[in-house]
């Protein structure tokens, strides 16, 4: 894209995109530390997880605050407000995915002590978050480099972490029932994996984000989506 | 508007223009200085028609009319096709007389009517309630933005069709811009209106069509939200996002 005639608006927008890179840098961080901190127990990681998520929070209020700033000033029209709003959405969703993982590393820290069911409970978890992972890393590239055909296909693949989310109920639902001492330490993944599986949701949010940002249209179709509700009824009375 | 080309002696100043101006919306024309957009709206009323060096050709359709077909009765058309400048234009005469004298050019009402109508105008272009106690006084002493609005009330009291803005606000301060944007909002229940305007906020926020134009040439014309969320065309985008221009 051609420069604006006034220099420095384009340096505005610049640094916006450098400080997005940057929180979406620190988001996948703390979601790839939170996991090896879960499966290792690792307090101290954890640990470093949770204090990481001010910075993020701060990070997050600056972007929203200078894009604000920029549409007052600037009353940006066409790619340029589309620019703007953008950074405010993914700005706020990778703000949720930080406290998403910072909320698997104090459940981290709160199961190290306890009961320790089979190793291979959180192995499941840990290959879904591996998958989260990739879908974050591509969708914070798609956005770098305005790529909306990587966003979509990012889009499209969410399906796959949702029926891995279901799945992965099942099992733990049924470490449970084998031994009611597994049940603190189950809970406690399952809500990780839920967890994981809203970061799937906000890259998502993301994807639709850099689509609107590219053609200036809203995504208007469904996100294919399992109906997982029967599932896990089914899996609840134990069938 | 079809295949409507303009010259200034040799120099072609637009090169076969073809919009469609919907009636009783708003069309707002932008473009760099120089790109026609005036020499456009100066077409309509057939303002060019003073110098003998300029011509156009094509057809502009009012009522099923070519408006610039050399049968068509200039002073019937301006009375049809109002205008409004930059720089307000008052004639040095009291506020009355400014508007009544459009009036009285093309009709002879009584006096009880032609009150009414004076006071009619001046309350559409809301600015009845600023002077409705000094309708004698020189219209010279108002202030720029109640000039402008004087002139409006000068325009609609003809009672036209078509209304052309050349930049209205630009030579107003904010206040009285906001005054004449929210004036256009009414106005555009009863009138086709035209506008050029070098500012695209302005455009976004009253229009419902945008031409853009550049070098004598419509490069787009659009649904305004189109124009200036998501143009179809690059040098749009440059333009209106501040790019080049």
């Amino acid at each position: 894209m051609t420069d604006h005639i006034v220099r420095s608006y384009d340096a505005d927008l610049e640094s916006l995109r450098r400080s997005l890179a940057e929180m979406g840098g620190m988001s996948e961080r703390m979601l790839g530390d939170s996991t090896v901190a879960l499966v290792r127990r690792d307090t101290t990681l954890a640990q470093k997880v949770i204090s990481a998520d001010q910075r993020l929070d701060n990070l997050q209020r600056d972007v929203e605050e200078r894009a604000v700033l920029t549409i007052a000033r600037r009353q940006p029209l066409a790619q340029d407000l589309r620019e703007l709003i953008s950074a405010i959405r993914i700005a706020a969703d990778i703000e949720r995915v930080g406290d998403l993982a910072k909320n698997i590393a104090k459940r981290a820290v709160a199961i190290s002590g306890q009961f320790s069911p089979p190793h291979r409970a959180v192995i499941g978890l840990e290959h879904m978050s591996r998958l989260v992972q990739a879908q974050l890393k591509d969708v914070l590239d798609a956005y770098a480099t305005g790529n909306e055909q990587k966003a979509l296909e990012v889009w499209h693949r969410d399906g796959e972490i949702d029926a891995l989310y279901t799945s992965l109920f099942r099992e733990l639902l049924t470490y449970m029932m084998e031994d009611p001492r597994n049940i603190t330490f189950c809970t406690h993944l399952l809500f990780c994996a839920k967890n994981v599986e809203r970061i799937g949701d906000h890259t998502t949010n993301i994807a639709e984000t850099i689509h609107y940002l590219v053609t200036g249209e809203t995504l208007d179709i469904n996100r294919p989506k399992l109906d997982t509700t029967d599932i896990m009824v089914e899996a609840v009375a134990g069938r | 508007m079809k295949n409507l080309d303009f010259y200034y002696g040799e120099h072609k100043a637009l090169k076969d223009i073809n919009l469609d101006f919907r009636d009783r919306h708003v069309t707002a024309l932008i473009g760099p200085s120089g790109c026609g957009k005036s020499t456009l709206l100066r077409i309509f009323n057939r303002i060019y028609s003073l110098y003998p060096e300029q011509k156009a050709t094509g057809q502009v359709m009012l009522d099923g009319r070519n408006v610039i077909s050399n049968d068509v009765d200039v002073n019937e058309l301006r009375s049809r096709i109002g205008m409004v400048f930059q720089k307000p234009t008052p004639f040095p005469m009291s506020i009355y007389d400014n508007v009544a004298f459009g009036i009285r050019l093309y009709e002879k009402p009584p006096k009880s009517e032609l009150d009414d109508r004076v006071e009619g105008a001046l309350r559409r272009a809301a600015l009845w309630d600023e002077v409705k106690d000094k309708l004698k006084t020189s219209g010279m002493g108002l202030s720029g933005g109640q000039q402008q609005r004087l002139c409006i009330a000068r325009t609609i009291a003809q009672k036209p069709e078509v209304i052309l803005f050349d930049e209205p606000t630009s030579a107003l301060d904010p206040i009285s811009t906001g005054k004449i944007e929210d004036l256009l909002e009414q106005l555009k229940a009863d009138f086709t209106i035209v506008i050029v305007t070098h500012n695209m906020q302005q455009a976004a926020r009253i229009s419902q069509y945008t031409a853009f134009m550049y070098l004598g040439e419509v490069i787009e014309f659009d649904a305004t939200n189109t124009i200036f969320m998501n143009p179809n065309k690059k040098q749009t985008q440059d333009y209106v996002t501040g790019r080049f221009g």
